[in-house]
């Protein structure tokens, strides 16, 4: 039993052999052409599809023979066979020497050559005392006329000759002027072609019981195209339904990057949160750096070996005042923050010295002169470490950071902001606070997050401001600083592991990678 | 920041406590802002397990040993402050039975010295070894490696006393250094030596190198670079031992000098004292009987903890949190707190720096996380907004958005493209060749995509919005940042008029006029390139890529590219 689903996936062509033909009728292409009207290419669609539903079966199959034209046999269909030019030519010209021949014609020598000693060869040519050819009989050969027959049928029958519809002089002719191989030089090319003959299986009964259960007729229609909507046509047929389980073609759309759109969404869920963008130089100073965040100049990451310098030039020109004198104070007696500061001779060539910005917190710096008050300010910047390239370190990567400026901010109001961030952006339940280090916070607070997938993990660091860095840069309200690690976050939506893949130049990885993250 | 390894039967000694759980071992741990880095928890045949922990606190070198950080933790748990009488002070005086003298050559090359005698117990082989720990990490990491502080240690039965620290030409002195058993002489040691290798740079160039020597004149060590192996040598099983630490930052030298002491005397070693007299002053006189405390008051208002802290604080609970912390504090009028930092703690430079120990002390849990209540508009940066204009319009037009890393190598960001390497920022200290130069467009990125993409599908067409670093002697910084958007498109038909167009479209649709003037740009194709003009002034460059990039990148693809440089297009 059939059933209808299968039925009615069945294809037009399919439905008219299954309509027309009874079981054990035997078929070929010809036969399907004459009987349905089925186009070149038509009937062995249907046969194809048929056989795999075990509606028909191979009974017979010979092979036969095709003479086809070649681009050269067009050639001469269309504007005479070398010999009869020759021939043409010598009659209105006269005499006339090979290459004189080759040149007018526009052939080349080589035909010329052949062609001409075909010719001299049935004595209808002959070269004069002068090395000229001339005519001797003027008629052509009966071999040329004939090849000129077999072009001239060829052309009609759509360039191909079946080897039975010649006469036993045809393919005596076409055994010498035809080849199998390396045809170009030839006007026909030996081409078989297998001729099948398919029986009708008894299951044919089966579809057409369906087939007629439907009223499926093989009229239907297909695509439907403009003629059909101009002319009304639609109206009087029913559609034929597709096979809606075939997997759709892959297209390729312009995208954005997912890492990017990741990143975007963070940033778009801290505007929703009263933040207000910053942005600033990859290359920086050391003192926004690390000096105006009362970072000592002999800190142990302030090594060599932890920041990147730049070649040239090697200096900024100047420092801002008076945020310079301020911050110097700071660092060698604590000028007026209140702080005993770090009891050394500040560098002032050093802090000078162009880096390539390490962290974020550059940015934050840089913001406090300029700061609201209240003002809530983030970043999310590219900074640069002096790391060996590793799955879990890169050299440069994104750093997310960000203040709160106000009169009445403090240590409550900070893990008020850390449980914002860790529930509205990382999606935690759970969230703990422990103490931190941070040279430029005190207190310092670090904050841990229970992810529902990665678990127990160290979301960010923060604190608050020491006065050593507002002061200098001329703030006098608390300032609440934090950052937040979200490349793990990122790594996870993105179903990565190496943080080298989330700048991958790969472009079939970046064009399949898809977000599975949910912001909240 | 630190990290230290712990024999753990003589940690949890030292700490009055023995740990059996992960977390609760990490949850006390982090009064010190200490983690857990490494415990396994089979034990190992000799039943001596070593436990791994990093410190956070950079400013809190006294944490950076098993005594030290027991310390903390014992404090922590029971409130009891340890005392140290054997510290002498500007009030204190203290009898020394040992003397140290330093001569005033050796002002100029490192000046400070401070030390102690260690007795009363024989080493054993975990204190060796942590004592090694902790004069490594105090010399390392808190005395800029070796730079600010350096260690000694020596047999005091073996030393004549007094004992002379003195500079010396460095060709005129040589001992039989540690890790050897020639007799070399300083400059011999800097070269040839691996500990003078290592540290030579402190004292290169210095006509005068430091040295200790006993009373017969016997090298005791060159600091800060090695010990001599005759009374240098320090093994299990010694009881009576000398403790030196010379230094370029008195208060760096005195601290060290004091974290080892409570270190011994934590461990139940009898501490005596050392007198170091100078030939010139220090800001303690010209002789300091070591140990010595130098750290000063602090003090800090209860009112502007408070605040900070955000919860009201009362004035007897503040005080018993700061001495949980091991910090002596006291009140006379119940609105200021005066602390007097512990021995081995010089970390208070502001007021501020006493809230966090009242933080700690009181307890995370303390402090309910509270909602802020202060209205602010957030708001994107213009350039930003701009910018997400400009992909959505690349999307639109089919392209694939992507984002590359800023640093590459001087092949791929100038040779391969045809510039010169003096066009970008170079790193004076790059960590490989790999990293060495900051990009100066977004196109190199793209190109790199092609070269490593044949296999997938065409047409590509790919962008990517980002910074670039360029060269601009006139400003300040002489190299500006800029936002370039990048965009690129390879097929087999890829070509000048096919870029033109999207060029038009996101022009158009950023709602620019621009005109177009033939361009030289050693990346494209002679006469097949264009610079884009807004307003007279040139903000990008489109055209077909000049076959020798193509192959240079290994690409087979004909590639149409170009850059625009959207800050300038958003300022006009």
């Amino acid at each position: 039993m059939i059933d209808q689903s299968a039925a009615r996936a069945l294809h037009p062509l399919e439905v008219k052999i299954i309509l027309t033909f009874d079981a054990g009728a035997l078929i070929d292409s010809a036969r399907v052409r004459e009987t349905l009207g089925f186009k070149e290419g038509q009937d062995q669609q249907a046969f194809s599809w048929l056989v795999a539903k075990g509606v028909l079966e191979e009974a017979d199959r010979q092979t036969e023979v095709f003479y086809e034209l070649t681009p050269l046999g067009q050639e001469w269909h269309d504007k005479g066979t070398p010999a009869r030019r020759i021939f043409s030519l010598l009659r209105e010209a006269g005499p006339l020497s090979l290459p004189d021949i080759a040149q007018k014609l526009g052939l080349d020598q080589k035909t010329v050559g052949s062609a001409f000693g075909a010719l001299s060869k049935e004595g209808v040519c002959a070269v004069d005392a002068s090395r000229c050819a001339v005519i001797v009989r003027p008629e052509l050969p009966q071999s040329v006329v004939d090849t000129e027959a077999l072009l001239g049928a060829a052309s009609m029958q759509g360039g191909s000759l079946p080897e039975g519809a010649l006469s036993p002089q045809q393919k005596a002719l076409m055994a010498q002027i035809a080849k199998k191989r390396g045809a170009q030089d030839a006007p026909f090319r030996i081409a078989e072609r297998a001729r099948v003959l398919f029986r009708l299986t008894p299951r044919v009964v089966e579809y057409r019981e369906a087939v007629v259960a439907l009223g499926m007729t093989g009229e239907e229609l297909g695509a439907i195209t403009p003629e059909m909507l101009e002319k009304g046509t639609w109206k009087q047929g029913s559609f034929r339904p597709y096979n809606l389980q075939i997997p759709p073609a892959r297209v390729i759309p312009g995208r954005r990057n997912a890492y990017v759109e990741f990143l975007d969404s963070v940033k778009d869920k801290l505007v929703s949160l009263g933040f207000e963008e910053f942005d600033g130089n990859l290359v920086e100073t050391e003192f926004w750096n690390s000096d105006a965040l009362f970072m000592p100049q002999f800190h142990s990451a302030r090594d060599i070996h932890d920041v990147y310098y730049i070649e040239e030039p090697t200096h900024a020109k100047f420092i801002e005042e008076p945020y310079l004198s301020q911050v110097v104070a700071a660092h060698e007696h604590g000028g007026d923050t209140g702080s005993r500061g770090w009891q050394y001779q500040f560098d002032r060539d050093f802090t000078r010295r162009l880096i390539l910005r390490s962290q974020g917190t550059v940015l934050s710096a840089r913001q406090l002169p300029k700061a609201k008050v209240p003002g809530k300010y983030f970043g999310i910047v590219r900074c640069f470490r002096y790391d060996r390239v590793d799955a879990t370190h890169l050299s440069d990567f994104y750093q997310t950071e960000g203040i709160v400026l106000g009169e009445n901010v403090n240590l409550r109001t900070l893990l008020g902001f850390l449980e914002m961030f860790a529930v509205e952006v990382a999606g935690a339940k759970e969230v703990k606070y422990v103490p931190g280090y941070f040279p430029f916070t005190e207190p310092s607070i670090e904050v841990h997050i229970k992810h529902p997938v990665l678990g127990w993990f160290e979301l960010g660091g923060s604190g608050i401001f020491r006065p050593e860095v507002t002061r200098s840069l001329g703030v006098d309200v608390p300032v609440l600083a934090w950052g937040i690690g979200i490349d793990r976050m990122a790594l996870m939506a993105l179903g990565l592991n190496d943080l080298r893949e989330l700048f991958s130049a790969d472009l079939e990885s970046v064009r399949m990678r898809r977000s599975q993250y949910k912001i909240q | 920041m630190p990290k230290i390894e712990v024999n753990e039967r003589f940690f949890f000694d030292l700490a009055g406590k023995t740990w059996t759980d992960k977390e609760s071992f990490e949850q006390d741990l982090t009064v010190a802002k200490a983690e857990l880095d490494e415990w396994n928890t089979t034990l190992p045949a000799d039943g001596e397990r070593t436990i791994k922990i990093e410190l956070n606190d950079t400013n809190r070198p006294d944490l950076w040993s098993t005594a030290g950080l027991a310390r903390q933790l014992r404090i922590y748990r029971t409130g009891k402050i340890p005392s140290y009488p054997f510290f002498a002070s500007r009030k204190k005086h203290v009898k020394a039975p040992y003397r140290v003298v330093v001569d005033a050559s050796v002002r100029e090359v490192r000046p400070w010295l401070a030390g102690f005698v260690a007795r009363g117990k024989a080493i054993s082989d975990a204190l060796l070894r942590d004592m090694i720990q902790t004069q490594e990490k105090l010399a390392w990491n808190f005395g800029r490696k070796r730079k600010s502080v350096s260690i000694g240690i020596y047999r005091v039965g073996l030393i004549e006393w007094p004992v002379h620290y003195r500079g010396v030409d460095p060709d005129s002195v040589s001992f039989v250094p540690l890790q050897d058993t020639r007799k070399m002489t300083l400059n011999q040691i800097l070269e040839q030596h691996p500990k003078g290798i290592e540290y030579a740079s402190i004292l290169m160039g210095k006509p005068i190198h430091p040295l200790l020597t006993d009373a017969a004149g016997r090298v005791l060590s060159y600091p800060p670079i090695i010990n001599s192996a005759d009374l240098g040598a320090v093994q299990v099983g010694d009881t009576d031992i000398f403790i030196e630490v010379t230094g370029s930052d008195y208060p760096s030298v005195a601290l060290s000098c004091a974290i080892m002491a409570c270190d011994f005397a934590d461990m139940g070693f009898d501490i005596e004292n050392v007198e170091v007299n100078y030939e010139y002053d220090t800001p303690f006189g010209s002789s300091v009987t070591c140990p010595y405390y130098f750290q000063e008051e602090v003090s800090v208002s209860l009112a502007d903890a408070g605040r900070l802290l955000g919860v009201p604080l009362e004035i007897s609970a503040t005080l018993k949190a700061l001495n949980r912390m091991g910090l002596c504090a006291y009140s006379t009028d119940g609105a200021l707190i005066h602390v007097a930092p512990p021995e081995y703690r010089n970390d208070f430079l502001h007021a501020f720096d006493i809230v966090e120990d009242i933080m700690i002390g009181m307890g995370m849990e303390t402090f309910a996380p509270q909602r802020p209540t202060d209205f602010t508009i957030g708001r994107l940066t213009p350039i930003e907004r701009f910018s997400r204009r400009a992909k959505s319009i690349m999307v639109g037009l089919g392209y694939q958005e992507m984002v590359y890393n800023y640093l590459g190598s001087g092949k791929d960001y100038a040779e391969k493209m045809r510039i010169s390497p003096k066009e970008l920022v170079k790193i004076a200290n790059p960590m490989t060749e790999n990293y060495e130069y900051v990009r100066n467009s977004p196109l190199p990125g793209l190109m790199q995509t092609e070269s490593v993409s044949a296999k997938a599908s065409y047409p590509h067409r790919t962008f990517e919005v980002g910074k670039v670093a360029l060269k601009a002697p006139e400003t300040n910084y002489g190299i500006v940042t800029r936002q370039y958007i990048g965009f690129l498109t390879s097929h087999a038909q890829a070509d000048y008029n096919e870029i033109a167009s999207h060029v038009a479209a996101l022009m158009y649709f950023l709602g620019k006029d621009y005109s177009v003037r033939e361009a030289f740009d050693p990346r494209f194709v002679p006469g097949r390139q264009v610079e884009v003009v807004v307003k007279g002034a040139k903000i990008g460059v489109f055209g077909e890529v000049h076959p020798a990039v193509l192959e240079a990148f290994g690409i087979v693809m004909p590639c149409a590219a170009g850059e625009l440089d959207l800050d300038m297009l958003l300022d006009d």
